[in-house]
């Protein structure tokens, strides 16, 4: 049991200790205020330096740039390239072959984080059932063989028919794209109609425009 | 007045703003190497502190991730993930009541997947915040009146900057990023209340991400549209145990906390996201050294993610390893 009980008395302030000899409050406050401001100062500050000013600033500017139309690239318009990569039971997938039997196709890059595990799970409500015409390959840029793909798709559930999974060894075709965990949609002209941030949306958007087969030019 | 008494009744007082410490210095939700970013914790005063700084190094492990569905699911054979961060965080009392804190975390990623190895640093998301304190506690001694029992209550604004890397910056890959590239406003609440050598705390949240524009993904300039993060909600509760070494007033502390955080669906050109909520519940444990005035104190904790089925949904699971040095300026 203490012996002796502090008296509390509301707006009484405690006292502040200033021993002889040592700096008073107001150098040592002034020292923290300078050091807090600086904090304030140094983040903004550190951020452009870095060139990382495009979320301090946001903008809304469309800086796409124009595509020559038949030419092969990453981007919206752009032809996309074939690829031969290896399902996670060995077998090779074309992209090309894939699109010659179908409308279009969906590329997503997946490296098996929550957040791709999501995509897949929404895809899977969505993508699957609504465009049951266009295939989706789930491309593993992380794991490097077919063998670790593998075991980490049937660890995690997803032996399922609804996807394509294949892999992507050294993230080549990743890097292409610029597309972690990212969604690119592939038209049966290898016409590029979406690549970016998964928005099934969007997605929705891009697959409801491929031509199919009875549809107008 | 009795020095000695004051001087332990000060000591108390800082003892719960040092269990406040340890609820908030491993900042449980913000740190993703893959895909979520670092950011800081908080600093904040005790009563008697006219300024403080902080610096706390965390190293987060990541083990396993909760599915949208909220299943636990480990990491894949052969991937190690890791995010290190060396956070400096100061404050300073503007007024009797109002004190002002700013935090700047440096992030380093350690991605290493079977197939691909990624290790990439930079500035973390910061945060500044503006905290009132309501009331004070009126004694830590007695529990003899309702009056006694009253606790310190703090309200708070907070504002995080997205001063780190964010997908929608120029960067190449997932694994680079360390930040989340949104603002967000939080309103805070804090309460603390010590008796003796126990002290507990409770702290609660709310904030609202600000909504964006963005015209470019990775890098690669894309058709702008609109990305808001959903708003999220936290609860932290904290019970410590303080004991004092030897004579000499040096104390050691044990904090054990229990918390709790949702992020709600974001939303991409105004449709939610259903993709991009979460939730997260974890487990800090906290050891605090202070030195016999208060003015030096050092800590060790340990935030672990409960990595079962049902404690989280679409985050990563994750222990945080923190070592702090906090001085106090009187």
């Amino acid at each position: 049991m203490p012996s002796a009980e502090p008296r509390s008395t509301p707006g009484v302030r405690w006292p502040v200790r200033h021993l002889p000899g040592r700096p008073g409050p107001a150098p040592r406050r002034a020292a923290a205020l300078a050091a807090t401001l600086g904090l304030l100062l140094a983040a903004p500050a550190l951020a452009g330096c870095g060139g990382m000013l495009d979320d301090l600033f946001p903008s809304g500017a469309d800086h796409r740039p124009v595509v020559e139309a038949g030419s092969e690239g990453p981007a919206v318009g752009q032809v996309a390239p074939d690829f031969t990569l290896s399902d996670t039971l060995g077998n090779p997938v074309s992209l090309y072959a894939t699109l010659q039997a179908a409308p279009g196709a969906v590329l997503y890059f997946n490296m098996w984080c929550d957040v791709c595990l999501g995509h897949l799970a929404e895809m899977s409500q969505t993508v699957v059932p609504t465009y049951p015409d266009v295939p989706v390959l789930a491309i593993d840029y992380v794991m490097g063989s077919v063998a670790a793909s593998r075991a980490t798709q049937l660890a995690y559930g997803w032996d399922s028919p609804d996807f394509q999974f294949l892999v992507d060894p050294d993230g080549r075709w990743m890097e292409f794209y610029t597309a972690p965990m990212a969604v690119v949609v592939v038209g049966a002209d290898h016409v590029i109609r979406l690549n970016g941030e998964y928005d099934w949306a969007r997605v929705e958007a891009a697959l409801a425009a491929l031509p199919r087969p009875g549809s107008a030019p | 007045m009795d020095l000695r008494a004051s001087e332990r009744r000060t000591a108390l007082a800082a003892a719960a703003a040092l269990a406040l410490a340890a609820l908030l210095s491993p900042t449980p939700a913000e740190a993703a190497s893959c895909c979520g970013g670092g950011g800081g914790g908080a600093a904040v005063l005790p009563k008697n502190a006219a300024a403080l700084l902080d610096l706390a190094a965390d190293w987060e492990r990541y083990d396993g991730a909760w599915d949208q569905g909220g299943a636990w699911i480990p990491d894949p054979p052969g991937v190690e993930l890791a995010q290190y961060r060396l956070s400096l965080s100061g404050g300073v009392r503007l007024g009797s009541d109002w004190q002002l804190g700013a935090s700047l975390p440096y992030v380093w990623n350690s991605n290493l997947y079977p197939g691909r190895q990624v290790h990439s640093d930079g500035i973390g998301d910061s945060s500044l915040s503006l905290w009132w304190e309501a009331s004070d506690e009126r004694t830590a001694w007695r529990l003899a009146t309702a009056a006694d029992w009253l606790p310190s209550v703090k309200l708070g604004l907070a504002l995080t900057l997205p001063t780190g890397i964010s997908p929608y910056d120029d960067v190449s890959d997932s694994l680079l990023i360390t930040g989340r590239g949104f603002y967000r406003g939080d309103l805070n609440l804090m309460v603390d209340k010590a008796y003796r050598a126990w002290s507990a705390s409770l702290s609660a949240g709310y904030g609202v991400h600000l909504e964006r524009q963005v015209n470019r993904y990775y890098g690669r300039y894309v058709e702008p549209y609109t990305r808001k993060a959903g708003n999220r909600a936290n609860v932290s509760g904290s019970l410590g145990y303080r004991h004092f070494i030897g004579t000499g007033g040096n104390s050691l502390a044990f904090t054990a906390a229990l918390a709790w955080l949702s992020e709600a669906d974001g939303t991409i050109d105004g449709a939610a996201d259903a993709t991009s909520g979460m939730r997260k519940t974890s487990l800090t444990g906290t050891l605090t050294w202070a030195g016999t005035d208060e003015d030096w104190s050092a800590r060790l904790s340990w935030n672990h993610s409960i990595q079962r089925d049902g404690w989280g949904e679409g985050f990563p699971t994750t222990d945080i390893f923190t070592l702090g040095v906090r001085r106090a300026f009187r």
